[in-house]
């Protein structure tokens, strides 16, 4: 318990401290001080820096960041597999497919990326999810991966000749997208926490769950769209960014515990952490370019999935 | 509960079910016996409505079983079965809160304090907080069992829940069973591997062979060599032990 709450008030701590200093490091760096006179009006045009470049990017990093975290934990709790992330399984370079392919060849329509991207997370779920693959969790893993090294080259072939990438990402991010990414984002992580506790059930074999009235196959389906949603949600705005989703649950279950009712909020505050704090060092790295939180996330998340793997990352998680 | 006249199969194969009729002694322990493959896990399923017969009919209280939701089966059968994993850490406390789950809605968090009865009747009171997998084999058929009575159920199933328990355990997890039968009116039934072990504890009995019932009745009539060498396909004896009573032996050359 004790544990518990030190880890989340570290985590609070860490996400406030961050996103100060996001505030504050840039191209231009601002002190505390000038931030307060820009905020008081004093200062206007460090006022329409911060409004127009930092404060959204920041929003949108920490929203995404929650967002794939916890996305990331209900998949690792409906696939039974520590391993299971929808962004190294295919769901959202699917998701980046669909995207373009559909802005090739469909007319523009409200909400299109969201829309395409959510049909390809589907469309790769289906794909993914049969008998084995709940079974075995290496095969599972290995089908993902395979799925996503397809789903990523058939993207490339599309994109031949034509300039996509710039599209995504945290650079340059408008207002619009990000309020629209907080309000599709809120209500997923509120339906996230809602569902908290189908997480825990589903830790039980699917025989004794049935044994105790629970609708099984639909318990699993809701928390799936969830996932699709959650993931196709981000993707849709900044495209896919690897492995917050098996990073911070797996961390987030050495804090405090493996029920799901506190791994998920905790998710939710560290992802939000972790991927600010990526994209701010991104941000500043390199000036006057910058790095994109994908390449520094595929750069840690690579090794930290092996370290997971050799160190048993399968505890209490076995094929039956 | 009654079977009714029950086949079972899958289409364009052989019947796992043949013809069954038979009646649930109410607030008795039957068991049912018979060799591996006979449907005995089959009946089970049946009987709590987790599979419709091809034809005929399973009935509680009157009423076709499969007319009830899962959740109100749930709140009148529960099962325990042959010990099973789970996927991820679970302490005892939260395993044992979802047996109260045909009881409150889907998203709602359970209390320590409701499943508290149920970890005291199985002697784990002291063990709620600790995972599942610490314990040892026996105590973790009790948590199953506690997760069972959590469900308050009228009707207890409990398929082979001996096998990989040690002689000590299946004696203590049978003598729990019969203090639920009595003390609570709980209606056991069990299928059981051990022959004896199911003639020792049971009111009534139910001896199966290739999905057809060839014997339904008090633990005596069964008690027959002839019966239960034909059903085993195998000779066997029954001697009688002092201060025991007749005791079923098989006998292989």
């Amino acid at each position: 318990m004790m544990k518990e709450r030190m880890a989340y008030l570290i985590i609070c701590m860490a996400l406030i401290l961050t996103a100060m200093l996001a505030l504050m490091l840039g191209t231009q760096f601002y002190s505390l001080s000038q931030l307060w006179q820009a905020l008081t009006g004093s200062q206007s045009a460090i006022l329409s820096t911060v409004l127009n470049f930092r404060l959204p990017r920041i929003i949108a990093a920490m929203i995404a960041g929650g967002m794939l975290a916890s996305a990331g934990a209900v998949s690792q709790s409906v696939f039974r597999n520590r391993l299971a992330d929808p962004t190294i399984l295919g769901v959202t370079s699917a998701g980046e497919l669909f995207m373009l392919v559909g802005s090739l060849i469909l007319p523009a329509f409200a909400l299109q990326k969201q829309l395409l991207a959510l049909i390809g997370g589907l469309v790769a779920f289906a794909l993914l999810a049969n008998r084995k693959t709940l079974r075995q969790p290496y095969q599972l893993i290995i089908v993902g991966v395979a799925l996503n090294l397809t789903f990523m080259a058939l993207t490339q072939l599309f994109t031949k000749g034509i300039n996509v990438s710039s599209a995504l990402g945290f650079n340059g991010i408008t207002w619009s997208s990000v309020y629209s990414l907080l309000i599709t984002g809120f209500i997923g992580l509120v339906a996230v926490l809602l569902m908290a506790p189908w997480a825990n059930d589903l830790k039980l074999p699917d025989e004794q769950l049935s044994s105790v009235g629970l609708p099984v196959s639909a318990m699993r389906l809701g928390l799936l769209a969830l996932v699709v949603y959650l993931s196709a949600d981000v993707t849709a705005a900044v495209g896919t960014i690897p492995f917050i989703g098996i990073i911070i649950p797996n961390i987030a279950r050495y804090f405090v515990g493996h029920d799901y009712q506190t791994i998920l909020p905790f998710s939710m505050l560290s992802g939000a952490w972790l991927l600010l704090l990526v994209d701010t060092i991104g941000r500043i790295a390199v000036l006057p370019s910058e790095i994109s939180a994908a390449t520094i996330m595929a750069v840690i998340g690579g090794p930290f999935l092996i370290i997971l793997i050799q160190r048993g990352g399968f505890h209490g998680i076995k094929a039956r | 509960m009654e079977l009714k006249h029950v086949n079972y199969g899958y289409p364009g194969s052989e019947n796992l079910i043949t013809d069954f009729t038979a009646t649930v002694p109410t607030g008795k322990i039957l068991s049912i016996i018979g060799q591996n493959g006979a449907g005995k896990s089959t009946l089970l399923k049946l009987l709590m409505g987790a599979i419709s017969p091809s034809s005929g009919s399973v009935e509680m209280d009157g009423h076709a079983i499969s007319t009830l939701s899962s959740r109100q089966r749930a709140a009148k059968i529960a099962l325990v079965t042959q010990q099973h994993q789970v996927y991820d850490e679970m302490t005892v406390k939260e395993v044992v809160k979802t047996g109260r789950l045909p009881f409150h809605s889907l998203l709602t968090t359970i209390s320590d304090e409701e499943v508290r009865p149920f970890l005291e009747t199985v002697n784990l009171a002291d063990a709620k907080d600790r995972l599942l997998t610490s314990l040892s084999g026996g105590q973790q058929q009790r948590v199953w069992l506690a997760t069972a009575l959590a469900q308050e159920p009228q009707y207890l199933f409990l398929d082979e829940p001996t096998t990989y328990l040690d002689i000590r355990y299946q004696h203590d997890l049978m003598t729990l069973i019969q203090q639920l039968n009595t003390e609570r009116h709980i209606t056991i039934v069990m299928v059981l591997h051990d022959i004896n072990q199911a003639l020792k504890i049971s009111d009534e009995v139910w001896l199966i062979k290739a999905g057809q019932l060839i014997q339904a009745g008090l633990a005596e009539t069964v008690l027959n060599e002839q019966l239960l060498s034909n059903a085993f396909e195998l000779p066997i004896k029954i001697v009688n032990i002092e201060k025991y009573g007749p005791y079923v032996i098989q006998l292989t050359s």
